[in-house]
């Protein structure tokens, strides 16, 4: 009895049409359909910029994924308009697209066998459960889905590749970590002539500036009862501070020269006496 | 030798001059210690003030109402000696801050002008013209002297990098 296409699995007639073993088989297959598209999908978005640019390749080394580009119950073992991509054609079998272009898709007969349902319709060998059937009452259909399924098959491929390249180079980055102790230690000579620099502006710098400004708040006030602007006061005062760190500049530098000509004259002297 | 150390002099005393006003707080808080006998009067005042507030809060008002009054009023007498007391500490404190800082500052003045009086017609130290012109007229001032620096130039300059030196320091 031949089963109709329709793919609904709730009459009564199409559930005679399979054996338990094929019923159980189907809902294995289905199980492991309903999250092959998400699957797909990350994996897809995440090597797509590599799907692209590398072509198909076909060295697959995780099997067992199944794409159904189209979702529906009509997956289990009737036919659907699309294979999936990780479908490995058998090269030579009775495929009803074996004439169509590229067709087979080559390399991945021998790789995605990883569930074989023999149970399924003869004829089409190294198939996933169920998907055997599928591809055999595959109705005619063009090359785009069969280029929609090397398509998916070469991302996939990429992202494995990409997984096992990140894996290396976390690998090589952890072998490599030996070599921070020059940066440690000039990090820490960073942090420590940062810390120093901060105690010294704070103690020194800080320290003069805000005792300045103190010592000019009652002049200030002053000047403000006695009727002059606050604008002047101010203006006058920079100018007046200025003048007082200019005339301290060059006190030290008058000093400095005074002292180190009579150090030159006392060493001077002492060096002649010498013989 | 002592011309040639003149300027040194008046370094040495110019940075004890300063050094010393940076002590001042210091002295006058020794001499005020040495001179005050009446420290540990303060001392048992404050301790037995203490006490009697440890007792007062023991006493229960409502049990022992007389003992509670009288305890608070002891405290109350006890806690206005004890201002009175530190009132006068404070003025005898800051009259002696006072009089330290102006026997410091007659000290210093006698100093300085003692210096200017020896060194007057002298420079503290002589250096060819050509260093220090435009302004060797100003440097040389009271001496007259070409190319020398006057005793008030090297007053005011050893005064300023003595109060920035120990300003740093401190």
């Amino acid at each position: 009895m031949q089963c109709p296409d329709d793919t609904s699995l709730n009459t009564p007639e199409e559930r005679t049409c399979l054996s338990s073993a094929q019923r159980r088989a189907e809902i294995r297959r289905r199980k492991l359909l309903m999250n092959s598209e998400d699957r797909m999908n990350r994996i897809v978005g995440f090597t797509k910029a590599e799907a692209e640019n590398n072509g198909s390749s076909r060295s697959v080394t995780a099997p067992v994924f199944h794409l159904d580009l189209d979702r529906s119950d009509s997956w289990s073992t009737y036919p659907s308009p699309r294979l999936s991509p990780f479908l490995p054609e058998a090269v030579g079998s009775s495929h009803p697209h074996s004439d169509l272009p590229g067709y087979p898709l080559p390399d991945t007969s021998e790789v995605l066998c990883g569930g074989v349902d023999k149970d399924v319709t003869p004829g089409v060998r190294q198939r996933p459960r169920g998907e055997a059937q599928l591809a055999a009452d595959e109705p005619s259909h063009s090359g785009s889905p069969r280029r929609g399924l090397q398509k998916y098959l070469s991302r996939f491929d990429d992202a494995m590749k990409l997984r096992g390249q990140l894996a290396n180079e976390k690998q090589a980055q952890e072998a490599a970590s030996s070599d921070p102790d020059e940066l440690d230690s000039f990090r820490l000579f960073r942090l420590v002539g940062s810390v120093l620099l901060a105690i010294f502006v704070r103690v020194f710098v800080c320290k003069y500036l805000v005792e300045k400004k103190m010592q000019t708040t009652v002049l200030t006030a002053a000047l403000l009862l006695s009727g002059i602007p606050a604008e002047v006061i101010n203006r006058s005062m920079d100018t007046y501070k200025k003048m007082g760190d200019v005339f301290a500049d060059l006190c030290v530098y008058f000093f400095t020269f005074i002292l180190s000509h009579e150090i030159l004259l006392l060493v001077g002297p002492e060096e002649a006496e010498t013989p | 030798m002592a011309a040639g150390c003149a300027w040194f002099l008046v370094l040495g005393s110019v940075f004890l001059c300063n050094l010393f006003k940076t002590l001042l707080p210091t002295i006058s808080s020794f001499l005020l210690k040495v001179l005050q006998k009446d420290a540990e009067q303060e001392r048992d005042m404050r301790a037995e003030i203490q006490e009697m507030k440890k007792e007062h809060n023991s006493v229960s008002m409502m049990d022992e109402f007389a003992r509670y009054a009288r305890l608070e009023r002891k405290i109350n007498k006890m806690t206005d000696k004890l201002k009175t007391h530190v009132k006068s500490r404070t003025a005898q404190q800051a009259k002696m801050k006072w009089m330290v800082n102006i026997g410091f500052y007659i000290l210093q003045a006698a100093l300085m002008i003692s210096l200017i009086w020896k060194y007057y017609a002298d420079p503290v130290t002589v250096v060819p013209s050509k260093w220090i012109a435009p302004l060797e007229q100003l440097v040389a001032f009271p001496s007259g002297v070409a190319g020398g620096v006057g005793i008030t130039c090297w007053l005011v300059v050893c005064n300023k990098v003595a109060s920035i030196g120990l300003h740093t320091i401190s």
